[in-house]
């Protein structure tokens, strides 16, 4: 599938490379909402944002928490939006996660509001039950410390087996010995 | 409560001026309605809760199972938010968006941060909308239109420098900062100080004029590039192709790319370096470069104008 950002990055492309490191791009592209608007986005190809793994997607919103701090400074802007479109039906135009650093200005037109709705109290309640049950079956994913756990225990698994492919060697070579009349 | 009268409210006045920011936050934080939520002064209804942040429902939600996302320290715009707390935040919006996908069977999430009223934030604590997509539900209707590419060269220039002290990009002010040290005029210039570089290897006992085809023998992870001095200075002697008694076969020159590695040199640091060719490819690589820098000169114009 083509894909307009992974084309920047191939030099096939109009938009303006601001930055870019191992993990994250920022450019000024030519479709935007409104003038000064910036992108960023991860230099590995991901569709949406439950496929970019953890450190790029944390690397991918500090920038862009810089990139809007710097478009306050320049653009003298009164506030910024910073939005992530995922998926087709939230208007995702290319396939590529992107957030989108919109600066904004009084009166400035640009409709990122929505109507808020009036929801009864049942019906929140169905679905913070449906949520927070879903939420629990994904378990905890965000301590580090557990992470690091499983890691270590990795790398335990992975010496031992090291140290048995050694021995397993050793062995090879001991009986090879024994064969030698 | 009663209406405060002009004096009282002036006294009041009065003490936040003299407020140091500590004390300013610490107000803004009695003022909070979401700080008062997250301590349970007022009801909500929670999804999610961590250490760092909160998850709840809102209610007034653009769609069904709009969630906000929550730092509990309270902080009014991102850009008083820690990294970490962001970090912290995007994974923990990541997992909810995927649950509300499921949960809903959306066509899609939005993720949304409003800073600052004009961006549409409503309550004085920082906080991420994240809701599902339905196709063809009208929220966020705003549509991208087409700019013309001045435009991004324009937002380019004024931002370039202010993004990447922020990022930190040692690597691409390396790369910029000559960019932006050379004056229009100075492209005609360089051209000229070309010829005065020569190509040697770190064994050789001549140097060489670049287009020289002895130059073009020495391979290319072996060549080095120095001025006549530099040279003179460590022993070399130059090719009959520098003193011009004798024109060896001329090949045609080779990569067009060598001579634009070498006025990056020059301007970068006005003394040649003896620069090994598996670098240069990497200064030159944006052969696109050339014609930015042409237009660099001018760019700061433009951005004085779009200030």
């Amino acid at each position: 599938m083509e894909c307009e950002y992974c084309d920047i990055l191939a030099g096939k492309s109009k938009a303006q490379l601001l930055y870019e490191d191992e993990k994250v791009i920022v450019v000024v592209k030519d479709m935007v909402f409104t003038p000064g608007q910036i992108t960023v986005f991860p230099r590995q190809h991901f569709t949406i944002m439950e496929q970019v793994p953890d450190e790029i997607l944390t690397k991918c919103i500090i920038a862009a928490d810089k990139t809007s701090r710097a478009v306050f400074e320049v653009f003298q802007s009164e506030g910024t939006n910073i939005l992530i479109r995922n998926g087709l039906g939230a208007g995702q135009k290319v396939p590529h996660f992107a957030i989108e650093i919109i600066p904004r200005r009084e009166g400035d037109g640009l409709n990122l509001q929505w109507q808020p709705k009036e929801m009864n109290q049942d019906d929140l309640d169905i679905t913070a039950h449906q949520l927070t049950e879903e939420i629990a079956k994904l378990g905890d994913f965000i301590s580090p410390k557990k992470r690091e756990e499983s890691k270590e225990k990795e790398k335990k698994d992975g010496k031992e087996v090291k140290i048995e492919a050694k021995e397993e060697k050793e062995n090879y070579l001991v009986k090879s010995l024994r064969k030698i009349p | 409560m009663p209406e405060p009268t002009e004096e009282q409210r002036k006294q009041w006045e009065e003490k936040i001026k003299n407020m140091s920011p500590e004390e300013l936050q610490e107000l803004q934080r009695q003022q909070c309605i979401f700080c008062q939520i997250i301590s349970g002064k007022i009801p909500s209804k929670k999804v999610y809760e961590d250490s760092v942040c909160w998850a709840i429902l809102d209610i007034n939600p653009a769609a069904k199972g709009h969630v906000l996302l929550l730092p509990k320290e309270h902080y009014a715009i991102m850009p008083q938010v820690p990294e970490k707390v962001l970090g912290h935040l995007s994974i923990v919006a990541k997992n909810l968006s995927q649950v509300l996908l499921k949960v809903l069977r959306g066509d899609g999430t939005t993720v949304f941060v409003a800073n600052g009223a004009a961006a549409g934030q409503r309550a004085q604590h920082f906080m991420v909308h994240l809701f599902p997509r339905k196709n063809g539900d009208g929220l966020l209707s705003a549509e991208e239109r087409l700019v013309g590419a001045d435009m991004a060269l324009k937002v380019k220039a004024a931002i370039e420098k202010k993004l990447l002290t922020l990022l930190g990009g040692k690597k691409e002010i390396q790369k910029q900062l000559p960019r932006e040290e050379i004056p229009s005029g100075a492209e005609k210039k360089v051209l000229a100080v070309e010829s005065e570089f020569f190509i040697t290897s770190p064994s050789a006992k001549r140097y060489h004029k670049e287009k020289c085809a002895f130059a073009q023998n020495i391979p290319e992870e072996n060549k080095v590039v120095l001025s006549r001095e530099e040279a003179e200075k460590t022993g070399r002697k130059p090719c009959t192709c520098v003193s011009g008694k004798k024109i060896p076969l001329v090949k045609p020159p080779k990569l067009p790319k060598v001579s634009k590695a070498k006025p990056e040199t020059t301007a970068a640091t006005a003394r040649p370096i003896a620069t090994k060719p598996k670098d240069r490819p990497k200064d030159k690589q944006p052969t696109p470069t050339k014609t930015k820098r042409g237009e660099g000169a001018s760019l700061d114009d433009i951005a004085k104008l779009f200030k």
